[in-house]
This record gives C-alpha cells, sequence and structure tokens, in this order.
C-alpha cells in the first residue's frame, strides 16, 4: 500500500523524497513532517535505542520553550503529546504573571519518551528508520544526491536533512580526560565534518556541558525541600491524537490508549544548593578545569555555566541552587541541574557531597563538557536549506542551538521544507509575529550565533501576541498551506479560531452586569466577581482563556499587531537569490559586504542584519524597483 | 492602497521671509489637518482653504492657508497637506511641534522624494539620480549622527539607554528564568529607575527651545532717548568702536548691528536711533526703522542717561518694555540719579553702569548673560540642548517609561506589560543613537544575575 510504504533502498535507482541524518528532537520532527506531508522518507540513525534520547535533562518545556512545544504541536509534531503522556511532574511557570510570559514545563520518564518517539517513528506511514552512521554527503553539481554510511552502503534522496547534534568531532571532557564522541556512551562523527567543509560549508566549535547523574535512593530528602507538581497539569497537545488501539508502547500491549493519564501519580522534584564548602573545592581546583586552563577554548551557553563559572564570576553568591530531577519512574537515576561541570571525576565526587542532602550520594554517571562542530547558520537560507548545496538542510544543534525544543522547531521546519520542495509545494518560513520558532529561525540565519542559542521569550520583540495557549489558532493556516495536520484536526482548530474571534469582537458590543463586557474584563483584578454570559461559560476553557486573554490585552495586542504590519511590508519584498550587492553603487561599503555574506531573502530580513540602516533598505527598495527586480508581493495566509 | 504613516517636514528653508510652507504626507493629513483647524467638513483637494492652526489646547498658533491633495493626485502619491504660513521660524517650528504632537513623525531626509519614487510618481529613468539623493542624505544624516554620537547629546543618551537596559534587564530575568537562582523579585527598584529617567529625558527635552536661539542667534535692540548713550553700551558690548558716538544727540540716525562676544548663546546687538519728537524728517525715519528693530527684537535694552528725568512712554513702547523681554541700563552712574528714576519702568531688571570709558564692559556682559538665561533666550550653563526631533523622541520615551512605571506600581503581575513598555521606550531613544540590539539587554542579564541550573 502507497501510502504506508516502508522499504529499504540502496542505490541511485529510487531515490527517497527526504532523507534525515540524525534522529535525536530535530531528526524526529523532521521525518514525521516530511512522511505526514507524503513524502517518501528514510531516517537514519547511528543506534536505534537512542532515538529521542534526552542527552542533558528530563525536562520539555519551560519558558519561550514551552511556547515551541505548543507550536510544534500545532504544526502535528510528537514532541508536545509524547511529553504529555510520558510527564511525571508538570508545572505552569511564571502562573502569577500574565498569560502571554506564562509556560508549561514537564519532567518526562526519560526512557518512556524515548520508546514512544522510536514507536511513533515505526508507526509513521510513509517513513523508514534503519541504523547507519552517515559518514558523508553524495551530491551531482550543486545539489546534495545522499549520502553514504559506515557500512559502505549509500542511500539516495532528492533532499536531505543533516541533525547531527553535538556528534560531529564530539570530544567530551572530565578534568584531563578527554574521549571522542557527542554523548557519554556514544560515538563521534569525524568523517561527516570534512565532507562538509569539502561542499564549501564552514565549520565552528561550540560547547556545552551537562551535570552528574547519582543514584535517588542515596539521596537524604530530609535535608533538601520538596518541589511538588500543580494538581492541575498544563499539557502541551492542543487534542490528544492518540488512536485508540495502535499503542506505542510495548511493554503495555492489550490496553486502550497507552501510557497513563497525564497528571497522575506525580513525582516531585527536590531543591538543595552549591555551599560555600562546593565554592572552597571548586576554587582549590579551579587550575584542573579544562574551562580555566584554557584546554576548552569552545564558547559555551551563558545561561547554563558550570559551576566553576557561577563561583568564579558571582563570587559574591555565597550559594548555589541545585535542583534534583528523576529521570523516570522505572530508574532511580536522578539529574542534578545546576552543577553541570567539567572538573576532573575526584573532584566531582567531593563536590556532589559537599551538597546537603547529597553527602551519602553515590554518582552513576559523570558530569562533562562536550565540544563540538557547528556549522553557522547564517549559511542558510531562512527555509533551513543551505546557500552551498541545494537540497540540503540543516535543523537542531549543528545550527548553532541548544535544547530538545529549539531542535524540534527546526527539525519540523526543515523536514517540511524538505518534503516541500520534493513534492512541488510551498515554502514554509514563520513569520516573527506568528511563532518563536519564526523568531528562533529569523534569528539563526539572519545574525547568527556565539554561543549555543536558547530560545527567551525576550528574544520576541510581538512577545504578547506569542502566547502559548494561541498556538493553534496563530498556525492552523501555515498547518494547512504545508499539509502538516489531517483535515479533521484542522476543522476543530478552526472552529476554536471562530468561536475565538466571534466573542474577542462580542466582547465589546456586549453589556454585562457592570458594563460592556469588555470594559468589565478589563477592569476586574480576577475573573471570580466577573459575570460572564452563559452561552460564552458553555465553551470550552482553552477557547475562554484565549478571549478572556485577547479583550484584557486588547490595547497591547493591537499595538503589536500595529508595529508587526508595519514591518510585515517589507517581508514581502522579495531580493532575487544571488542578488549582486556590487552592483549597488551608492550602497555604503559596510552594508554592501553584510548583504552580500547573509543574501537576505527579502528586505524585512535584511534590515534585521545588524549594522544595516533604514537608508540602506530605502536605496535597496528603489534599486529593485528600478531594475524591476524583485518581487513584492501579497502576504500568503 | 494602504497609506503610510504621516510625516511632516518644512518645505522652505530656514530663515525670515514673508511666507514659509510645510508639508504633511500619509495616512492621517486630512484628519490632523481638520482638527488643527477646528473644521468639520472635508477640505477640498486641491483648493486653497484660510483658516486659523491651533494647538490641542485651542491657541491659535498662526493664520494659514492649507491645500489638500487626494491620493494619486498628489506629488508623492499619498494623501497630502501643504501649509503655507507666515515665514517666521519660530513659527514654523511651532507648527511643525504641534504636527508631531498630533501624531505625524518628522520626515526622513528624502523621504518625500522616496514617497514618490515608490508610488511611481517619478520615473523610474530618475531612480539612480534618487539612489545618489539617499544615499547623499543618508551620509550626511550618518555623518551627523556621529557627530551626536560624540557630542553631549549622544553620551547622554547612550547612558539614559543603558539605565533603560539595566531595568529592562531586571524585569525580563525574572519574567525568562522564573525558576533561577535571583534576588527576589522587587519591581519597585527597575521602577525607581524609569521614573527617574522619565524626569531626566522630560527636562532634557524642555531645552529643545533653545535649539533655534542657539543655531540662529538672538537679536538684541538698545533703544532709548537720544544721546543715553545707546552706542556707548553697544561699542561696549562688542569691544570695539562699531557705533559712532558723540556727545550731540541724535549722532545715531539709522541702525548698526553689531555681534556681543562671550555670551553663552550669538547675540546681534542693534543700535538704533534715539526716541523724541523732532521735526528732523530723516530722524523720524530713523525712529520708524528703531520702532521696526524693536518689534523684531528678541530682548530690548532700554538705556537712561540717570542725571536727566526719564522720557515718556507711548504705549506701545509701554507694551515693549515688559519684564523678561526687556532690561534698563542705568548709564552715567557716577553722576547723582535723577528723583524720578526710581518710578521709571519699575518691573524692569535694572544694569548700572558707566560707559564713559568702556570701564563696565565686562560687568556688562556678564549681566546680560543673566539676563537672557533668565528670560529662558538662552539655556542654563550644564544643560544640553536637544534639537526638536531629539526632544520628540525624548519625550515619547519619557511617556512609556511613566506607563511602565504604572504597571509595576502594582506589582510584578504585568510585568512583561511594563518590558513592552521600556522596549517601545528604548525604540524611541534609539531614534537619537541608533538601534540598541536585543544583545545588549541579554549581556547586561547575564552579568548581573546568576543564571543557569
Amino acid at each position: 500500500m502507497l501510502s504506508h510504504r516502508k522499504e529499504i533502498r540502496i542505490g541511485p535507482g529510487r531515490p527517497y523524497d527526504v532523507l534525515v541524518c540524525g534522529a535525536g528532537h530535530a531528526g524526529i520532527e523532521a521525518a514525521l513532517a516530511a512522511a505526514r506531508m507524503g513524502a517518501d522518507t528514510l531516517l537514519l540513525t547511528g543506534n536505534l535505542d537512542t532515538i529521542g534520547q534526552m542527552s542533558c535533562n528530563p525536562a520539555i518545556g519551560g519558558q519561550a520553550k514551552g511556547h515551541m512545544v505548543r507550536e510544534i504541536d500545532a504544526l502535528g509534531g510528537a514532541m508536545g503529546l509524547t511529553a504529555d503522556v510520558t510527564g511525571i511532574h508538570y508545572r505552569l511557570l511564571n502562573s502569577s504573571k500574565g498569560p502571554a510570559v506564562q509556560a508549561p514545563r514537564t519532567q518526562c520518564d526519560k526512557k518512556a519518551y524515548q520508546l514512544r518517539m522510536k514507536h511513533l517513528c515505526e508507526l509513521q506511514p510513509n517513513l523508514t528508520i534503519f541504523q547507519a552512521q552517515v559518514t558523508g554527503l553524495l551530491n551531482k553539481g550543486d545539489r546534495v544526491t545522499g549520502v553514504q554510511t559506515n557500512l559502505d552502503l549509500d542511500f539516495y534522496a532528492k533532499s536531505v536533512v543533516v541533525t547531527t547534534g553535538t556528534f560531529l568531532r564530539g570530544l567530551m571532557h572530565i578534568g584531563a580526560n578527554k574521549n571522542e564522541g557527542g554523548r557519554l556512551g556514544d560515538f563521534s562523527s569525524k568523517s561527516l565534518s570534512g565532507s562538509f567543509l569539502q561542499h564549501g560549508i564552514e565549520l565552528e566549535r561550540l560547547k556545552t556541558g551537562t551535570p552528574p547523574r547519582i543514584l535517588g535512593s542515596t539521596i537524604d530528602f530530609s535535608q533538601c525541600s520538596e518541589q511538588p507538581g500543580d494538581t492541575h497539569p498544563t499539557l502541551f497537545a492542543f487534542m490528544d491524537t492518540r488512536p485508540e488501539t495502535d499503542l506505542f508502547h510495548v511493554e503495555q500491549a492489550g490496553e486502550r490508549l497507552a501510557g497513563w493519564k497525564p497528571g497522575t501519580e506525580q513525582v516531585s522534584c527536590w531543591m538543595t544548593e552549591a555551599t560555600g564548602k562546593t565554592g572552597e573545592i571548586v576554587a582549590a581546583n579551579l587550575h584542573l578545569s579544562p574551562l580555566y586552563g584554557g584546554e576548552i577554548q569552545s564558547v559555551g551557553p551563558r545561561y547554563c555555566p558550570s559551576i566553576e563559572d557561577k563561583f568564579v564570576k558571582f563570587s559574591d553568591k555565597e550559594t548555589h541552587k541545585l535542583f534534583l530531577e528523576p529521570e523516570g519512574r522505572g530508574t532511580n537515576e536522578w539529574y542534578i541541574n545546576g552543577l553541570s561541570t567539567s572538573l576532573p571525576f575526584r573532584v566531582q565526587l567531593e563536590m556532589v557531597r559537599s551538597v546537603p542532602g547529597l553527602e551519602n550520594a553515590v554518582m552513576l554517571r559523570p558530569a562533562y563538557a562536550v565540544e563540538y562542530d557547528f556549522a553557522p547558520p547564517t549559511q542558510l537560507h531562512p527555509t533551513l536549506e543551505s546557500k552551498k548545496l541545494g537540497g540540503l538542510f540543516f535543523a537542531g544543534q549543528i545550527n548553532g542551538t541548544s535544547g530538545y525544543e529549539e531542535a524540534g522547531g527546526q527539525g519540523l521546519v526543515a523536514g517540511a521544507n524538505a518534503a516541500s520542495q520534493v513534492l512541488g509545494g510551498p515554502p514554509l518560513v514563520l513569520e516573527r509575529d506568528q511563532s518563536y520558532i519564526g523568531v528562533l529561525i529569523d534569528d539563526l540565519v539572519t545574525k547568527g550565533t556565539k554561543e549555543p542559542y536558547r530560545m527567551f521569550t525576550s528574544r520576541a520583540e510581538y512577545r504578547l501576541l506569542l502566547n502559548h495557549g494561541s498556538a493553534d489558532v496563530r498556525l492552523v493556516d501555515v498547518a494547512e498551506r504545508m499539509q502538516l495536520v489531517p483535515e479533521d484536526r484542522l476543522k476543530r482548530v478552526k472552529e476554536k479560531a471562530s468561536h475565538v474571534h466571534h466573542w474577542a469582537t462580542m466582547a465589546d458590543k456586549m453589556t454585562i452586569p457592570g458594563g460592556l463586557m469588555g470594559d468589565v474584563v478589563r477592569k476586574a483584578p480576577t475573573m471570580d466577581q466577573v459575570s460572564l454570559p452563559p452561552s460564552f461559560l458553555t465553551l470550552g476553557t482553552e477557547v475562554r482563556d484565549e478571549v478572556l486573554y485577547r479583550v484584557k490585552y486588547k490595547g497591547y495586542l493591537e499595538r503589536e499587531q500595529r508595529q508587526a504590519a508595519k514591518l510585515r511590508d517589507l517581508e514581502h519584498w522579495f531580493v532575487p537569490a544571488g542578488f549582486n550587492y556590487q552592483g549597488v553603487p551608492s550602497l555604503r561599503l559596510e552594508a554592501r559586504a553584510k548583504l552580500q555574506e547573509i543574501q537576505p531573502a527579502t528586505l524585512g530580513q535584511a534590515g534585521r542584519i545588524s549594522g544595516i540602516t533604514p537608508a540602506d533598505i530605502a536605496l535597496l527598495m528603489i534599486w529593485l524597483r528600478a531594475k524591476g527586480e524583485g518581487a513584492h508581493v501579497p502576504r500568503r495566509t | 492602497m494602504t497609506l503610510p504613516d504621516t510625516i511632516v517636514a518644512p518645505a522652505t528653508p530656514e530663515g525670515v521671509s514673508a511666507l514659509a510652507m510645510l508639508r504633511l504626507d500619509g495616512a492621517e493629513v486630512h484628519a490632523l489637518t481638520l482638527a488643527a483647524l477646528g473644521r468639520i467638513t472635508p477640505l477640498v483637494p486641491r483648493k486653497a482653504t484660510l483658516g486659523i492652526w491651533h494647538n490641542p489646547e485651542g491657541q491659535a498658533l498662526d493664520q494659514v492657508v492649507v491645500t489638500f491633495y487626494a491620493a494619486g493626485a498628489s506629488a508623492t502619491g499619498n494623501t497630502s497637506v501643504e501649509i503655507a504660513c507666515h515665514g517666521n521660524p519660530r513659527l514654523v517650528r511651532a507648527l511643525v511641534t504641534d504636527c508631531l504632537t498630533r501624531g505625524a513623525r518628522m520626515a526622513e531626509p528624502g523621504e518625500f522624494t522616496r514617497r514618490a519614487f515608490l508610488n511611481g510618481k517619478i520615473d523610474l529613468t530618475q531612480a539612480e539620480a534618487i539612489a545618489g539623493l539617499v544615499h547623499a542624505e543618508s551620509e550626511r544624516a550618518l555623518e551627523s549622527a556621529r557627530r551626536l554620537l560624540a557630542g553631549e547629546l549622544g553620551r547622554a543618551v547612550a547612558v539614559w539607554s543603558d539605565r533603560t537596559l539595566s531595568a529592562l534587564a531586571t524585569l525580563e530575568a525574572h519574567i525568562d528564568f522564573p525558576e533561577e537562582d535571583l534576588p527576589p523579585e522587587n519591581p519597585q527598584g527597575p521602577r525607581g529607575i524609569l521614573l527617574q529617567l522619565g524626569r531626566e529625558l522630560t527636562a532634557a527635552a524642555a531645552t529643545a527651545r533653545h535649539e533655534e536661539s542657539l543655531r540662529n542667534g538672538i537679536r538684541l535692540a538698545v533703544v532709548g532717548a537720544p544721546n543715553a548713550g545707546k552706542s556707548s553700551l553697544l561699542n561696549a558690548l562688542c569691544g570695539s568702536s562699531r557705533a559712532l558716538v558723540s556727545p550731540v544727540a541724535g549722532t545715531t540716525r539709522d541702525y548698526l548691528e553689531a555681534e556681543v562676544q562671550g555670551l553663552p548663546i550669538r547675540v546681534t546687538a542693534v543700535d538704533t536711533a534715539g526716541l523724541r519728537t523732532s521735526g528732523d524728517t530723516l530722524e523720524a525715519a530713523g525712529m520708524e526703522r528703531t520702532r521696526e528693530q524693536a518689534a523684531r527684537a528678541d530682548f530690548l535694552l532700554w538705556v537712561v542717561d540717570q542725571s536727566c528725568p526719564p522720557p515718556a512712554l507711548t504705549e506701545e513702547w509701554s507694551h515693549w518694555l515688559t519684564a523678561g523681554r526687556a532690561a534698563l541700563v542705568t548709564n552715567k552712574s557716577d553722576l547723582p540719579a535723577h528723583a524720578e528714576l526710581n518710578n521709571f519702568l519699575p518691573t524692569l531688571p535694572r544694569i548700572a553702569c558707566c560707559l564713559l570709558d568702556g570701564r563696565d564692559a565686562s560687568h556688562l556682559r556678564q549681566a546680560l548673560g543673566q539676563l537672557l538665561e533668565r528670560a529662558d533666550l538662552a539655556p542654563a550653563g550644564d544643560h544640553l540642548v536637544v534639537g526638536t526631533r531629539h526632544a520628540e523622541a525624548m519625550n515619547r520615551a519619557a511617556a512609556r517609561f511613566s506607563l511602565a512605571a504604572q504597571h509595576l506600581e502594582k506589582g510584578s503581575q504585568a510585568t512583561e506589560l511594563a518590558a513592552t513598555e521600556v522596549r517601545a521606550g528604548l525604540d524611541d531613544l534609539a531614534e537619537v543613537v541608533g538601534k540598541v540590539d536585543n544583545e545588549r539587554m541579554l549581556d547586561k542579564l547575564f552579568a548581573s544575575f546568576c543564571i543557569g541550573k
């Protein structure tokens, strides 16, 4: 049956539509998106047992990240529902602030998450998965045609998505100890870097790290403070799309709707702190840290500093909070959030024991820093396609990002674009006023990054428009245009959108006790005292919350919409591919050089390149219009 | 067609002339003009309409002739309005400021031409010429921005931006890292910074009124009875024998101009013919000139010989000689003062001097400088002076910060709204010193707080 084609094909005979290298959080979403759109897709991974592995902390979501997971879900992705049904601890962050900056975060059962992801890939129609390590690219002229593998098998495809994470020349440091690999226990991909360089793709180095894991039964919880989860969990998935019978979980065969009910039987997280004693150990051993000894030159993320950095750079702070997080229900392995380090193992042992509650803790895995190659993302088009080699797409940590959610969002966009290019569909470029994923990709391809890029809500200039609860409504048109979600789901989202629109409009026409509904909602500190119309109260919570948000923040939302609209015109001035900026005589030299390097797709993108002035844009606009080049097309909705 | 936002700029060069013209262009020109003229009936396209231009407080600014052009039938292709007003730079500035208050923004260099081009109102073959123009204008804008950045205002705005970023970083840290190891959230900290910034920006923006007097200088008319010592005063102020001096009353029959040195702003002093009733027609013509000069001047110095009885004043002169616009110079302080002098122009500030041999010159200049400062014609010594365009941006920023402070007053529930206002304010400041990249806020955030689990 064609719609469920799964087949291993080697050699150039019948190429796949889309080939994805790597089955991490980016690769999974890329492969699933391409397959959902109907592309004949192959997913290659170096190790089938680590599909969807959470290499660092066992949690999905958080500030800005949770927003992106909901966007991934709105576009049919798997991250949201998988986190929901494998979650063991749920929290809505910032619940005391406005809805735009509230975000769900979920601690997941690491293994369950991984097994569900693997099973989803196994079940997905149009998707074949296979274990082989990609060692090089195949090309014909300036187009990619497939990949070589360590098994001496060549796989051919019309487009290729690279999602190799930290595996490119990955080098792990524990003090002076060095091991090659992208993650403890895994391999390092060396020849692929060479292949990229051969194709003119530049590579640079970044660094990240992960803390030690310990045995839960050796933690003295009486010295830690408990952090229970929310009693009413906020889920990522907008709807439960699980079929009644197709089970994902091998261990629960025979059950209907596998997995446990989200929110039940939660496990607590615990809080303790690194003390002055820990600081002393750090200070005494700083010379042994490859970060401070100069062994590691690559840049690490500022928002995820090692414990060395915390004590050195914030020496006035005596203690640093640590969070103890369970890695699953079926394991006693715990993650020490906040104790990332690359100090030698002996020092790590000492440090862990200096923490209240961990005096007798037994370590299961050491903390380590990892250095890896990434391909500066300014080498990409906004579709995440390489400017150097046609049909080649990049997503995830190889683009210099950090985080499962950032990876998943890019993976989905790269996979959809790879499929769309082959199937003759439209490109997928999300806008900055439409989604965090749009902000993420635009920042990456326009500005590049100097450290592993993590999303913050403060990176979005239209933050109030991007509240997590509206992701499905915001992206329904995109989901439809790209054929990323099935008809019945589209219909349900459109219904929700029309209810939201209707009530947001009605609020300024309809009178309730106290005055105009809109005015009453805006003035009331909470909704408890407001008598909302009975017909409104019959609507679902998600619709009601979204309506009340839009009504209450109307003035602000309209202002952001106006600002976005003002700039949107520039987003639809397309600059022709390969435009020669040297041919624009009046352009400043600095502007010319930067534009030539980034090759922005639109004047909007050009304007966001650092150092480009409004006068430069005006000049380009005049030039494009005068030469009859470029096109100004209305926004596609 | 969607019309662009509304811009305003003078269309005639600065200086005194019979008429001056302003152009308004964009979506809101018609509504803005109707509101300023207090009209309800729409303007007829291409028809000149006489009216009184009021500010939002209802104060009349000038009698103007406005001509409205409908979209598609104007020089730029957008709806636009031309305002012909009286040719006084101060008035032109008042009208521009009023348009800004009513929601227009200052046009960028070359923006009218650019709009005309983009609407296809100018032939495409002219594109290269326009590109050159935009280039030249932008080079000039960049150059002046560079000068500005190196200057006092640039440094001041850079410091304001930096303090704003610190307040913003504190707000954002608690929004983006709610579970991190941050000090307890206290919105009153950033609120205090923002309130203080708002006050400083408003005060600095208020100096914009000195921009014109600083650039063009002011006119100082020296008036009084014949032989009171007006020409001697001019010579003392200018440090030269610019004017012919003699003991014969009525030596100066026309007027003479000279630059006064050593004052905080450029002052052009005008020596005038003495005022008295005289049968001499030449002198009568001179006195008419004196009245003209007095009307044009920003400040008057009435000189009296303190040993003589003070002259009788016409109503016209009493009207001009008011505190804040005039001072009394009592010359010949070496002679005994006449008894009636105490009741002569008692409200005016006085400078006593003896102009016999110019010995009081520096004392005079110093006293005059203080008078001009008090009359608000010159900025106080330690204040930086802001241009109208920059003052507009700074006032907008101050308003944003005040709104942000209001959100923070209630506590930490609406910090994201406060942050939205602060960002908008930063964008306003960016119009003075250029865009502040969000990375700088993050730099501050990560430098100030230990973030990272």
